[in-house]
């Protein structure tokens, strides 16, 4: 309730303060009269509150002062009632008892019932009934205080029965405790039925209230309305009127003539203001867009600068009303200068400056720095004249016309009058399209000027054009150069990526050539190893002859004188054996040595195998009869009459074993015996038909264990076998070689001290052995083999070697000349060569047609019938003979040479031959090409 | 045989090394073949990978001469590129005819096979007995081997054919004699010719020569070091003397080139400017 208070006690304060702010205010805003409005019907709603709120207050006091009445006056008649019944009881107790005691509670009652009695009487006061009937209480009480209270009790102290006795009978003062509390009874009665009237008069305050707060309410409403409705048709009424004159503005179309009145002194005041100053402007801006669209009209379509300034500043300046005006154009293109187009005056004399430069004085300043320059003070200045005098003009203008930034003319004008704002907007205006104007009809003066310039030109370039035509088609020739070389170049270039391909092609080749020479090389390790072993061997058998052949022949020098013929005789005897021991030797040797080196060829032909026992009789019968050796052949049946093989080796083969069995057996038989063998796979695979023959004599036998070894070079059983039999020991290794050669094998099956058989079988080969078929010896009889041959060509023994690089190699010679043949005929053969030689070009091409198997060629050029050129063009030509052939070439003519090469010699030797550079040139060409 | 990525680096690595020690430059050089030439130095030294033939090559002077040595590629053959000795015969030598005498000089001689060509056709215009022929070569092995003047067999073969090619006036036997291995060039040939060490990089020039032929040497210089080559030659050469390079060599793109010019392009002739 206080809170409430306080806070309407401030919003007083503040709108009191508002209502004199806006009573300062003569302005009567519309703000303000809303504002107002709702103060008003603020201030009932306040006042209204306060009044009630006031009453209210009131009631409730008087509610609490009746109740706080009712209950203290309740609670003293209570008190009252018990002080007088305890004096009743108290006295009572007393007088019975005789106990002092029992009077405590008479006392106290005695002593405090009159204070209480008169607390009772003030809150009566007002209240004469009510304060009658205490009276009565209290004269009843006091009464019987005098008449029984103390009487009695005095009795009683006195111990005066009788008198109690008497008391008791006559009931002294009984009346009156009856009577106190019927008294007292009504009172409270009475108290009762007044607080109901007391309450009832509160409810008919109440009900005033009530009443007092709905009429305050309508107060306000009607507060209210009064003012919402004053205030807004205030405000509406100047809005529709500013509408309404605004409205007829719009429809005056730009003339911007009217205004808005101006009648309230509120926000829609201003209004009309703001929008009157915008319909100046409007109208200015109207007045400078007509008057420069005016200008611009005029002087558009010109195209010569003078008319140009001159249209353009007599306009301006009667818009302006200027009195004096001078335009200046730039004249250069560095814009550094300014000429005077146009001027004009009132007075009709020249004014002004001829030219102006840049920065110079305030036009030039004007334009270096593109602004406008206002003079308002200008004693001094030129005057203006007029028919009657002259006077200062007020103010000045000048203004830069610019263009892209750069200032391209000057405008200056002067006035007597004053340049107005609007005036100095419309010359602001007008001098911007100015610039664009002037730059365009500068511009087309230039062009038209350059037009000219260009003409002239033209001319000019006619003629270049010309010589550059020319020129243009010489570097269309070179170009068409360019392009040739260049796919000459991409040919090259193409021809280079071939020939990489090639090289790397080659470069595989070689890896693959490297690492067969370096198994070759081992395998040459190897090979050196046997031959030194081999050379060991060898040197030992034939230093044995040659000593004794030595020693001997030595003695015989010596015997010379002594002339001991039969000791001569015995000498010679032995030297001759030695010799033949040698012989043979170096025979079995050569014979081995070609076995490796691959030369030996064997030829196939018919060995009739009927004679062979009789044969072998012949040749080995003087051995059984010297050593009485029983010696027989036995042929069967069923062999085949003839076989083909090499009837040479097979010979010396047989030889061989034969040799060896009688060799070995001092008694006993030897036994040969020939016959059909039975075949395995292999030996079928290399021929159908076979031959065996076996040789079994009755000898020393070979132990098991060198059956093997005894077929290896110079391998017997023991060195004494040696010293006791002879021989070379290289006897049963050949016969090993050969019957592998022709693709046979030999066997042994010995027992020592018992004899031995060696078998031979043969195969029937018309056409010699083929050469992808495998030797089965090994295969068969695990014999093992020398190891493969080794390249003759390539070993430390250079004499065999060069013995062996010509030996064999076919050479054809072509020559008409027959000592010429004889004697090449003789060297090459000495040098092992076959030679074969035919007397022209035509019988080389039929030979050649018949066998190709040639190594080289040397062709004599001068031939009758066919001479060399066309013989060696057709055998490269023609038969595509690659053999390299030699050209034997008269000595001197360069052309003849270059004839030889064109027809495809490989090499030419000049006449007559140097026999040492035949045979440089023989072994050049004849040496397998490693390249 | 493969190389790996990791190889492939190495090899570059030693290449380079060999390049920052001795100007050498095989890095741009057939990447393969040099590979197997570092691999056959590898086995030789029996090291397990070609970085440790890298420190061996930085450390090792002897070592880097060896793999040096492989890898100058003394690929040479008698009138090899037979055209440029026809050009020689025809057109250059006869100029020399009115010189009283004549210097030659074969830098990178390898084996010798081109000087004894040059000696052929100065037999054969006349004019050995006037000529002089230096051959020098870094590598003194392969010197040694052009002294020794021998050629395996087999070689003859091609060698007479490109003589021929050449447009040689005799029979190419005439100077050689053979036994069954070798050919050797005749004595005759040898007597104007002196064989040398020396050293492109390093050394100066000794003489003043009328006709300096250095052919597939330099392509496996770089091109810093082919210029200080070439200008060892201007330096060497007498005024109007001939350079002859290798058919894949050009003075082309070198510094020196405006003191030439191109006698025969094909051929790779220069004449020394008179000036």
């Amino acid at each position: 309730m206080r809170f409430l208070v306080i806070y309407d006690s401030l919003k007083m304060l503040y709108f009191i303060n508002l209502e004199r702010k806006v009573g300062n205010n003569v302005n009567f805003k519309i703000r303000s009269k809303i504002t107002s409005g709702y103060i008003a019907l603020i201030l009932c709603l306040i006042i209204g509150v306060i009044v009630v709120g006031f009453q209210v207050s009131t009631l409730q006091t008087e509610r609490n002062k009746l109740m706080t009445n009712t209950a203290k006056v309740q609670t003293l008649l209570s008190t009252l009632e018990n002080h007088t019944l305890n004096m009743n009881r108290s006295q009572r107790g007393y007088i019975v008892t005789g106990k002092d005691s029992y009077l405590d509670p008479y006392r106290e009652a005695k002593a405090n019932w009159e204070d209480n009695w008169n607390e009772l009487n003030v809150l009566m006061e007002g209240r004469p009934d009510q304060q009658e009937s205490l009276d009565s209480v209290k004269t009843h009480i006091t009464r019987w205080i005098e008449t029984a209270g103390e009487p009695s009790i005095n009795l009683k102290r006195n111990n005066d029965e009788a008198g109690i006795k008497k008391f008791y009978r006559e009931e002294v003062g009984r009346s009156e405790i009856q009577s106190t509390m019927a008294t007292l009874g009504k009172i409270r009665s009475d108290e009762i039925s007044h607080l109901a009237s007391e309450a009832k008069k509160l409810d008919n305050v109440n009900n005033k209230i009530v009443f007092t707060l709905g009429l305050f309410l309508f107060i306000a409403a009607i507060v209210a309305i009064f003012f919402s409705s004053f205030i807004s048709k205030s405000i509406t009424n100047t809005i529709t009127g500013t509408t309404a004159a605004i409205r007829h503005i719009a429809q005056e179309k730009g003339t911007f003539t009217s205004r808005i009145p101006i009648t309230t002194k509120d926000e829609v005041r201003d209004l009309a203001v703001a929008t009157n100053d915008l319909l100046d402007d409007l109208e200015n801006r109207e007045w400078v867009r007509s008057n420069a669209t005016q200008v611009v009209k005029n002087y558009q379509g010109i195209d010569a600068i003078k008319q140009l300034t001159s249209i353009f500043l007599s306009q301006v300046a009667r818009i302006t009303r200027a009195s004096y005006g001078s335009l200046y154009v730039r004249n250069d293109k560095e814009g550094k200068i300014f000429e005077q187009q146009t001027s004009f005056a009132n007075s009709y004399t020249k004014i002004g400056r001829e030219t102006i430069a840049l920065g110079e004085g305030l036009a030039g300043q004007a334009a270096l720095e593109r602004r406008v320059i206002h003079l308002t003070d200008t004693t001094g200045y030129q005057m203006i004249s007029t028919s009657l005098g002259d006077m200062p003009p007020k103010e000045v203008i000048i203004l830069p016309i610019t263009f892209e930034e750069k200032t391209i003319a000057i405008l200056e004008l002067a006035t007597v009058n004053a340049f107005e704002k609007l005036d100095r907007i419309f010359l602001k205006e007008v001098v911007s399209s100015l610039g664009l104007t002037i730059n365009s009809v500068l511009t087309r003066m230039e062009v038209v000027q350059l037009l000219n310039e260009s003409r002239a030109m033209s001319e000019e370039l006619q003629a270049q054009t010309e010589e550059l035509q020319t020129q243009s088609e010489e570097l269309q020739t070179q170009s068409e150069e360019l392009q040739a070389q260049t796919e000459e170049l991409t040919n090259i270039n193409e021809q280079l990526e071939e020939r990489t391909r090639e090289a790397e092609e080659k470069t595989a080749e070689l890896e693959i050539t490297k690492s067969d020479l370096e198994r070759n090389a081992e395998e040459l390790i190897q090979s050196s190893k046997y031959k030194s072993e081999f050379l060991a061997n060898m040197s030992h058998e034939l230093r044995t002859p040659l000593n004794s052949i030595l020693i001997l022949s030595e003695m015989l020098a010596e015997n010379a004188k002594a002339e001991n013929q039969e000791e001569d005789e015995e000498f010679a005897r032995v030297i001759n054996s030695s010799g033949k021991d040698l012989l043979n030797l170096i025979n079995d040797i050569l014979d081995l040595s070609k076995i490796e080196a691959g030369k030996l060829e064997m030829i196939y032909e018919e060995v009739n195998i009927n004679e062979l026992p009789l044969y072998l009789k012949q040749s080995f019968t003087h051995f059984s009869n010297d050593k009485d050796v029983v010696f027989n052949v036995v042929k069967e049946d069923d062999v085949a009459d003839v076989i083909h093989t090499d009837h040479k080796r097979f010979q010396q083969i047989l030889k061989n074993l034969l040799s060896n069995a009688f060799k070995f057996t001092e008694h006993g038989s030897v036994n040969v015996h020939l016959y059909n063998p039975s075949l395995t796979k292999e030996q079928q695979r290399i021929s159908e038909q076979w031959l065996a023959i076996s040789v079994t004599d009755t000898g020393i036998g070979i132990p098991k264990e060198k059956h093997e070894l005894i077929f290896e070079s110079f391998q017997q059983a023991d060195g004494a076998t040696v010293r006791k039999y002879g021989g070379t020991g290289l006897g049963l290794s050949i016969c090993k070689e050969f019957a592998q050669l022709l693709g046979g094998t030999i066997t042994l099956d010995s027992t020592e001290g018992e004899g031995s058989t060696f078998t031979l079988y043969i195969p029937s080969l018309q056409t010699g052995l083929p050469n992808n078929v495998e030797m089965p010896a090994e295969s068969i009889f695990e014999v093992p083999s020398v190891e493969e041959t080794p390249d003759a060509t390539q070993t430390d023994m250079p004499a065999i070697v060069e013995e062996n690089f010509f030996k064999n190699k076919r050479v054809l010679i072509v020559d008409d000349d027959e000592r010429n043949i004889f004697a090449l005929e003789k060297t090459l053969q000495q040098h092992g060569m076959i030679v074969d030689s035919v007397r022209n070009g035509r019988e080389c091409l039929n030979f050649i047609e018949k066998d190709r198997h040639v190594d080289v060629i040397l062709m004599d050029i001068m031939m009758p019938e066919l001479d060399g050129y066309d013989t060696m063009q057709i055998l490269r030509e023609d038969m595509n003979i690659e053999l390299p052939i030699i050209a034997l070439t008269a000595k001197a003519m360069k052309s003849d040479r270059e004839k030889c090469i064109a027809a495809g010699a490989t090499d030419y030797i000049s006449k007559p031959l140097n026999l040492e550079q035949l045979f440089s040139v023989l072994r050049v060409w004849l040496t397998t090409e490693v390249m | 045989m493969e190389t790996t990525a990791t190889e492939e680096l190495e090899v570059a690595l030693l290449l380079e090394a060999i390049y920052q020690l001795t100007s050498y430059d095989f890095r741009e050089y057939n990447r393969p073949s040099i590979t197997r030439r570092v691999h056959n130095r590898l086995a030789l030294e029996h090291l397990p990978n070609i970085s440790r033939l890298t420190e061996k090559v930085i450390y090792d002077e002897k070592i880097r001469k060896e793999l040096l040595n492989d890898f100058s590629i003394n690929v040479t053959e008698m009138f090899r590129d037979p055209s440029f000795f026809r050009a020689l015969r025809e057109d250059i030598l006869p100029r020399f005819k009115k010189l009283d005498d004549i210097r030659i000089w074969h830098a990178g001689c390898a084996t010798g096979e081109e000087v004894f060509s040059v000696a052929i056709l100065l037999t054969e215009l006349g004019l050995i007995d006037k000529a002089t022929l230096y051959a020098t070569d870094m590598n003194e092995d392969v010197l040694e081997r052009a002294q020794a003047a021998r050629f395996p067999i087999q070689k003859m073969q091609n060698y007479t054919k490109n003589y021929m090619l050449a447009g040689g006036s005799q029979a190419f036997s005439e100077y050689y004699y053979t036994d069954s291995h070798f050919a050797y060039i005749k004595p005759e040939l040898l007597e104007s010719i002196s064989f040398a060490q020396h050293n492109l990089v390093t050394d100066q020039s000794f003489n003043e020569f009328h006709l300096i032929i250095c052919r597939n040497v330099l392509i496996y210089f770089s091109p810093p070091l082919q210029n200080k080559v070439y200008k060892l030659f201007h330096d060497s050469l007498s005024r109007g003397g001939f350079l002859c390079l290798g058919a894949k060599e050009s003075l082309r793109f070198s510094d020196i080139m405006p003191k030439f010019e191109e006698t025969i392009t094909n051929e790779k002739i220069y004449q020394k400017i008179y000036d």
